[in-house]
């Protein structure tokens, strides 16, 4: 009969110990180490701004630029991961389980933009609607150069990767035998993929979707060379953080970025919750 | 039911080369082979998994070489069953029948319409019904299905929280749903432990008996086959070597390859030459056994050829006083115990006549009264019928 399978551990002695307490020290490290700097922007908030100036910092912290910045952060990651998701599922499944000449170079042009510093995604933008074909998309009406939709677009190309890897992680986790079984009882191969496999995939895509977000939320570099930082326009978090701090406001800069540390920690919550199926 | 012609599929360094096969309507076809042989690759080649490079896959008389899996209208379990793990055990056998029933045009492949009554036994897995219920509802069908294969209360538990025999009757239960022409097993019971699998094992045959349906059963375990086979198809690096029913298998193998796999025990090397009606064998240290004619390629018995000798252990007969009366064409041997293996039900003794070693079964009783030990003195006797002859 079937029985909850649980985590074993075995017999150890003082070595095994000793070797677990070092494993675990570097855990606590890193841990530590970012704790201390999250504690050291709440502290520098809490002492700097005083219990006597809180109406004027809480009225900075909810004026309309940032609240504009918020909703334009949230809004633009949110298209953002919808539209990186029409490309993840697809390019995830296909690069999981298709095989075709240079599929590999496929594969790393793919990762490309994880590696890449994310400020030459917005240079390169910049250089590409300068040429004749970009320069006819905008003619078409499509206008990225220092618009909104050109957030969307930086956010796309600097964030999808992040999305399509984990989504083709799932299918490879997915044995196609799964789906050939649902083609002999009567399914075609795209009626397997919907009924089978992408619902089979749901929490990979969920993953992958948060991951696209939170990628999303934080970029900055690319946005100031593409679409610059005009506030209540183009300025998103990230921007307002800049911004704040370079007009000398560096505790509302730390103020906005505690607010974007929580909106990302809630997310890489949610992405282990869902990822790894705890309660 | 099944007919293949010449068919041929190679991936990478492995090929199928020239499979001919034919299984009958209503039959309990095994394909037997070693691990890598291809069988699995030869049943995907059924299902339509594999598009074959060359040759014609038939299914009732129908060419079904290029249709999809969806249109053979088999049902398939595959070896490690892959239940759709978000689905219900229910929802799991559900599965094809919800499509028919989005679908139902699909299911005429080869121009036979839905609800015809089967022309012949072994045309396809339908339950036993009352006439005029044949549109009933599929909740009901599922219910049947289940109490069936004996999955009814374990109808809301998804497959992870189901053992390993549980998991299998979900997925033949899942494939029956579809009323398939053909039911293919890829290993069905192999995952699972000897007592279950003897039992899974009774349950499939029970099942083919009173549904007269057609079965293909891969596995490499002879006993299994066994237990289940009308007839058995071997097959090793990608060809059909053998095909025939269990008992010709195993006392007339084509080669030594399968008289391996069919655990013949005793394969002696021979120098074999005409000697009467009868034909001699030379064996190691000038032993000299009969054999049948009957039993040899025809090039043979008339010169001397080296080929080479099975005799099976559970023919031969052992007795430890030496026999008066021995039959024409049968040879006595004697020789010395080395060995004693308890099986259970039966016991196999090793029996060294001069430079031979050679294998004798006998049942657990008959050993008992034989109360014969190992370096005892006996005697074999074996029949011209029981050799049979193989080219080396």
């Amino acid at each position: 009969m079937f029985t909850e399978p649980r985590s074993t551990t075995p017999v150890v002695g003082l070595h095994g110990r000793l070797f677990a307490a070092s494993m675990l020290a570097f855990v606590g490290l890193f841990v530590v180490g970012l704790a201390a700097l999250v504690i050291a922007d709440v502290a520098y908030v809490v002492t700097d701004v005083g219990p006597a100036n809180l109406g004027d910092f809480a009225a900075v912290l909810f004026s309309a630029e940032i609240r504009a910045a918020l909703w334009l952060s949230i809004w633009t990651s949110t298209v953002t991961v919808i539209i990186g998701l029409i490309f993840a599922v697809p390019m995830g499944y296909a690069l999981s389980r298709y095989r075709f000449p240079g599929r590999a170079v496929v594969d790393s042009i793919v990762d490309l933009p994880i590696i890449l510093p994310p400020l030459v995604v917005g240079l390169s933008l910049l250089v590409f609607f300068q040429t004749d074909a970009g320069r006819w998309i905008e003619a078409a009406g499509l206008k990225f150069v220092f618009q909104t939709k050109g957030i969307i677009l930086c956010q796309l190309l600097v964030s999808a990767s992040f999305g399509i890897r984990a989504v083709k992680l799932t299918f490879d986790g997915i044995d196609p035998r799964i789906e050939q079984v649902a083609m002999t009882l009567g399914c075609t191969h795209p009626g397997a993929f919907f009924r089978v496999a992408l619902p089979m995939a749901r929490r990979g895509i969920i993953v992958g979707g948060i991951l696209i977000w939170t990628r999303a939320l934080g970029i900055f570099g690319p946005l100031m060379v593409f679409v610059g930082a005009v506030r209540m326009r183009t300025e998103v978090l990230p921007t307002t953080i800049y911004l704040e701090q370079s007009i000398g406001r560096i505790e509302v800069a730390l103020a906005v970025a505690i607010l974007m540390l929580l909106l990302a920690a809630a997310a890489l919550v949610t992405i282990r919750m869902v990822g790894l199926g705890e309660r | 039911m099944i007919r293949i012609e010449q068919l041929n599929f190679a991936v990478g360094q492995f090929a199928l080369s020239d499979v001919e096969l034919h299984v009958r309507p209503g039959e309990y076809f095994v394909l037997l082979g070693p691990t890598g042989s291809g069988k699995t690759l030869l049943l995907e080649c059924i299902c339509g998994l594999n598009r074959i490079d060359s040759g014609r896959i038939f299914i009732d008389d129908i060419d079904v070489t290029r249709l999809e899996p969806r249109n053979r209208r088999l049902g398939y379990v595959p070896q490690d069953y892959a239940l759709f793990p978000h689905k219900t055990v229910r929802g799991n056998i559900g599965f094809g029948l919800r499509l028919r029933e989005l679908s139902k045009n699909n299911w005429v492949a080869g121009g036979r319409a839905e609800g015809d009554a089967p022309a012949t036994p072994g045309h396809r897995f339908a339950l036993p019904r009352p006439p005029n219920t044949i549109h009933h509802d599929k909740s009901q069908r599922i219910d049947e299905l289940m109490e069936m294969v004996g999955v009814t209360h374990l109808a809301d538990r998804t497959p992870q929280r189901l053992s390993g025999g549980e998991q299998q009757r979900v997925a033949l239960a899942r494939a029956l749903a579809v009323e398939p022409r053909v039911l293919l097993l890829d290993e069905p019971v192999s995952a699972l432990d000897e007592q279950t699998r003897e039992e899974l094992c009774r349950g499939l045959k029970r099942l083919q008996q009173n549904t007269h349906a057609t079965v293909v059963h891969v596995c490499h375990n002879f006993a299994e086959m066994l237990s289940v086979a009308d007839r058995v198809g071997i097959i090793d690096r990608g060809r059909i070597i053998q095909v025939g029913a269990p008992s010709e298998i195993i006392n007339r193998p084509v080669n030594t390859q399968v008289a391996r796999f069919t655990q013949a025990g005793n394969l002696i090397p021979a120098g074999a030459g005409p000697g009467g009606d009868r034909l001699r064998l030379v064996c190691p240290g000038g032993i000299e056994l009969p054999a049948e004619k009957i039993s040899v390629p025809s090039c043979l018995g008339k010169t001397i050829a080296a080929v080479t000798a099975m005799v099976r252990p559970e023919h031969i007969r052992l007795a430890v006083d030496a026999p008066k009366d021995v039959p024409p064409g049968t040879t006595i041997l004697s020789g010395t115990i080395s060995s004693v293996t308890d099986f259970g039900p039966t016991v196999k003794l090793g029996v060294v006549c001069g430079e031979l070693e050679l294998f004798v079964s006998l049942g657990k009783r008959e050993y008992n009264e034989r109360s014969v030990g190992v370096r005892d003195h006996v005697h074999l006797a074996i029949a011209s019928e029981d050799v049979h002859v193989m080219m080396s």
